[in-house]
């Protein structure tokens, strides 16, 4: 609907849509559908009932007070912690480089070359996971701490790889030269200039990487379900197995992991922002 | 006759085997304490020049010499210059202390040196106050300043600016203009200054080099390369200019303590007129150069001998001048009325344009038949 | 203008010596940028291309009910799921599933990522981070999640029951309507995020612009909105499809040993029966359809986007 306003011309009104509010809470209900199970989760965790069912019967800690007793679990969270570690310390080491290879140079086999290291992204995991475990049998390295890491590394490098070449791409490369004509020989000129100008890209690559080892299920059952089971193995067997609420606690206790390697880094990043 | 600071011999750059060379075995003499600009349009190899003098491309022949020592094969970190770029190139985690000092980190000064220079440094610039300041906060020209002062500090064999200032509006452009001469004269460092800006060069410049595919066309003081071009690029390229093309008679006389002598042009179906060049000319055909600001327009034929006639086609007002397009004959003649001159022209009036000998330059070269048609 | 002689200039440099500090200078950047490249290639190598290529090898090996392998080079193991009716129905099942789960978690997930996408409220990015937050989550976790609300005592039956709405229990867990449900929630973070930045050409004006022309709001969105959101909406639903075609745990939790995919057939064969060659080929075969599904893609985008 259009009136004239003082100079003649059309103005439109908007008028009160109802799709507008409608739409809102449409998109409100799909907020509550996407997190859903975690919230159940996180509500299942605290209920009293013996066997998962609803409505809770009241609230309780029991479940969590039952988890440092719990030794697989302790074992699992040990297992995995360890593993996602060692697994970001060593995709960081392979990637950044990886990565200022491929933003800072030209060679012929370039695109290829980028376009390997991140194809593992795009191999379901379960084939993955299944020629891991029938690699490692004959070179024993099912059921070690160095078969998960190896069969990490896969699939975290990527990540590395994408958020480093992100920051590379956006940073003035006439600050690296400046820094030469000052004096700085290569190793200095990447210390002093260019690694702290990546900083972000290279740290969001190692959270990914931490997280993504840290959650990992599939690789983690196929290569060390038997003899060293991560944390996500050791839910999906109790899952399997059980039906009480324990693992619900445990779950909380992984998504809350997950959360504050998250907030801590940033709030870590944050804070040197402001120290800059 | 002193020994000049920076010696380009037959510096070439091909990018690739078989490829037009984008800098084709220049040579320059560059004097101690000279601010030399490397003038030209875009892809003329200014760009590619100061950055094989810096050490930050290869050059693919030639040698480059600084102070009588061959440096062509010394790495980028040991040549001991400065360089300004045209992003400024501020290092962004460190604040402006820190930035400043980084050269002098890297050649090892002690911390209370570095202090003390860096202040010294700073104040140059007029930026002592700004020191704990982050890169991120500083405006365009404060920026620029403290690159300025970051390669100054290291007291630089050579100091090279790659159009420092494009990045700046059109204002501070002016104003760091003389801001960098000055500096520049002060500390007296040597400088190669990168520019497509020809009023930059002309102001700044101790020397300028208009450089053309790869080549400098010329190379000489603001007031050579303006009065007396070498070639019909430079004549073009700096300043506003009128060519007209013609067959040069006998000297007429001698002109000046330089050795150039008046001469009359015939000048295809528009006349005889005079002009001034280097001896030896006559006999040949030469293009003559008038700048749109020396041609004279009355609207009245008036008392001045044989002037050339023609019809105004263009009039562009710019507030303190009138720029005017006569055709005359087969061209278009660009030049200059002041407004408070009575009259006002229209399009389609008449126009008589005249001009003193000495403000007509006879190009050296003679000119080929096919530039008349130009 | 007058030349000054240096003195110490060298004489002009001979044809042979042209090109040579640009050769060593690529010399050295060669020898740079392979150190820089060999320790991730490497690692790649031996935790990527080492086990495929191995898992290759193996779906030609003959291997029998009671785990022995024999070493040899036979298209036997191919032979059997590619004529064996019950893993032509496995393989149909999986590619349903995907298809199922790829269109209802576009369907939910475009609300969302058109909101985010025109969204200029303060709050976008956390909104954002919101939507991509139950990535940080295992699968296990969230499938467990899932178990609890669609279970016979989960969160829909006892509430339903409550209400008096239902007598018996429906049976949302352990069958393929699980899974679906599971599915699309857990791909819903990727479907945004693959919209959102499909979606970049969409811009408040195009519509305002259509609206002033007379455009009804339906209009508008049937005929501006929504043709410029296909790009992002086609790479979403190819992106949770094949997803779900690889997906392991999730149609296993949820599916409780009913449901069989590829991925859970895979993983029976090489824990449970051993029969590792066979797991293998049914992986080949998994990869292969994986690869004619990305070639597809490919074709498509180049298609839409040029």
């Amino acid at each position: 609907m259009s009136s004239a306003n003082a100079t003649g011309a059309k103005v439109f009104k908007p008028r009160f849509n109802p799709a507008k509010p409608a739409f809102g809470l449409l998109v409100f209900l799909l907020y509550l559908f996407l997190l859903a199970p975690l919230l159940i989760v996180f509500v299942v965790s605290f209920a009293s009932n013996q066997y998962l069912s609803f409505p809770p019967e009241g609230f309780t800690l029991k479940w969590y007070e039952m988890l440092p007793e719990e030794s697989t679990f302790m074992e699992g969270m040990k297992v995995s912690l360890i593993v996602a570690a060692v697994v970001t310390l060593i995709v960081l080491a392979l990637g950044v480089p990886a990565a200022l290879a491929l933003d800072r140079f030209e060679f012929k086999a370039k695109a290829a070359v980028q376009s390997f290291f991140l194809s593992p992204l795009l191999i379901p995991s379960i084939v993955l996971a299944l020629g891991m475990v029938l690699l490692f049998g004959p070179l024993e390295l099912n059921n070690t701490y160095a078969g998960i890491i190896i069969g990490h590394v896969a699939i975290t490098i990527p990540f590395v790889i994408r958020t480093t070449l992100m920051s590379l791409a956006t940073t003035d490369t006439s600050c690296e030269a400046a820094a030469r004509i000052l004096g700085a020989g290569s190793w200095t000129v990447f210390r002093r200039v260019t690694l702290p100008i990546i900083q972000p890209g290279v740290i969001a690559g190692g959270v990914i990487a931490f997280i993504v080892s840290f959650d990992e299920a599939v690789i983690s059952l196929f290569v060390a379900e038997s003899g060293l089971p991560t944390l996500p193995v050791q839910v999906l067997r109790y899952v399997e197995n059980s039906a009480d609420a324990a693992v619900a606690a445990l779950s909380v206790i992984l998504i809350l992991i997950s959360l504050a390697v998250v907030v801590v880094v940033e709030r870590v990043m944050g804070l040197r922002k402001a120290l800059r | 006759m002193t020994e000049s600071k920076l010696s380009i011999v037959d510096l070439t750059k091909r990018y690739a085997a078989g490829l037009e060379p984008a800098v084709d075995r220049l040579n320059m003499e560059v004097e101690e304490g000279h601010l030399v600009a490397l003038l030209g349009p875009s892809g003329c190899g200014k760009t590619t020049t100061l950055r094989m003098v810096a050490g930050l491309m290869d050059p693919t022949a030639g040698s480059i010499v600084v102070d009588g020592r061959e440096i062509t094969h010394t790495p980028v970190n040991k040549r001991g210059m400065g360089m300004v770029f045209q992003s400024y190139a501020l290092f962004p985690h460190m604040n402006v202390e820190q930035n400043v000092a980084f050269g002098l980190e890297m050649r090892q000064v002690s911390k209370a040196e570095q202090k003390a220079r860096v202040a010294a440094a700073l104040d140059m610039v007029q930026l002592g106050h700004l020191g704990k300041r982050q890169t991120k906060e500083l405006s365009g020209g404060q920026q620029q300043r403290i690159a300025l002062a970051r390669a100054l500090v290291v007291e630089p064999t050579l100091l090279l600016l790659d159009e420092p200032l494009s990045n700046l509006d059109a204002k501070l452009r002016e104003t760091m203009r003389t801001e960098i001469r000055s500096i520049q004269q002060r500390t007296r460092a040597t400088t190669l200054f990168v520019t497509h800006d020809q009023d930059e060069a002309l102001d700044m410049a101790d020397r300028i080099a208009v450089m053309n595919g790869g080549l400098i066309e010329q190379f000489g003081s603001p007031t050579e390369v303006y009065e007396r071009p070498r070639t019909h690029f430079v004549a073009n390229f700096i300043g506003q200019a009128n060519f007209l093309t013609g067959r040069v008679g006998a000297e007429t006389g001698r002109a000046n303590l330089a050795g150039e002598s008046y001469y009359k042009v015939d000048v295809e179906g528009l006349g005889q007129f005079g002009a001034i060049g280097s001896s030896g000319l006559a006999g040949s055909t030469h293009e003559l150069v008038i700048r749109p600001h020396r041609l004279n327009v009355s609207l009245h034929p008036g008392a001045a001998d044989a002037p050339l006639a023609g019809t105004i086609e263009r009039v562009s007002y710019t507030g303190d001048a009138l720029a005017v397009a006569v055709r005359v004959g087969g061209q278009q003649l660009q030049a200059q009325m002041l407004t408070s001159s009575g009259d006002l022209p229209r399009i389609g009036d008449a126009a008589y344009l005249s001009w003193n000998p000495e403000d007509a330059y006879l190009l050296p070269s003679p000119a080929k038949l096919e530039r008349l048609a130009s | 203008m007058t030349v000054l002689e240096a003195p110490a200039a060298p004489e002009r440099p001979k044809a042979q010596d042209e090109g040579q500090l640009e050769k060593a200078t690529e010399r050295r950047n060669r020898r740079t940028y392979l150190a820089l490249l060999l320790p991730g290639l490497l690692g790649l190598l031996v935790s990527f291309v080492f086990p495929l290529a191995y898992m290759v090898r193996m779906s030609f090996n003959q291997g029998s009910p009671d785990g022995v392998i024999v070493e040899t080079f036979t298209l036997d193991t191919y032979i059997q799921p590619l004529t064996d009716p019950y893993y032509w129905k496995v393989t149909l099942d999986t590619f349903q599933m995907g298809v199922v789960v790829g269109i209802l978690c576009v369907i939910v997930s475009y609300p969302v990522a058109l909101f985010l996408a025109r969204s200029t409220s303060k709050y976008r990015g956390l909104l954002i981070a919101i939507a991509i937050a139950p990535l940080l989550t295992s699968a296990v976790v969230r499938t467990y999640g899932w178990m609890v609300i669609l279970g016979t005592n989960g969160l829909i039956n006892s509430s339903l029951d409550g209400l008096g709405l239902i007598d018996t229990p429906l049976e949302l867990t352990n069958n393929m309507t699980g899974v679906t449900i599971g599915l699309v929630e857990i791909f819903m973070p990727y479907a945004i995020l693959a919209m959102i930045s499909g979606f970049g050409r969409l811009s408040p004006q195009l519509e305002e612009a259509a609206g002033s022309l007379g455009a009804s709001k339906f209009k508008v969105f049937t005929k501006v909105t929504l043709p410029l959101c296909l790009p992002g909406l086609l790479t979403a639903f190819l992106l949770v499809f094949v997803l779900s075609i690889s997906t392991f745990i999730t149609p296993r939790l949820l599916g409780g040993g009913s449901v069989q995919v590829l991925a859970t057939e895979i993983y029976d064969q090489t824990t449970g029966l051993l029969n590792w060659p066979f797991a293998a080929a049914l992986s080949v075969i998994l990869l292969v359809l994986f690869g004619l599904i990305i070639a597809v893609y490919q074709r498509l985008t180049k298609k839409i986007g040029g």
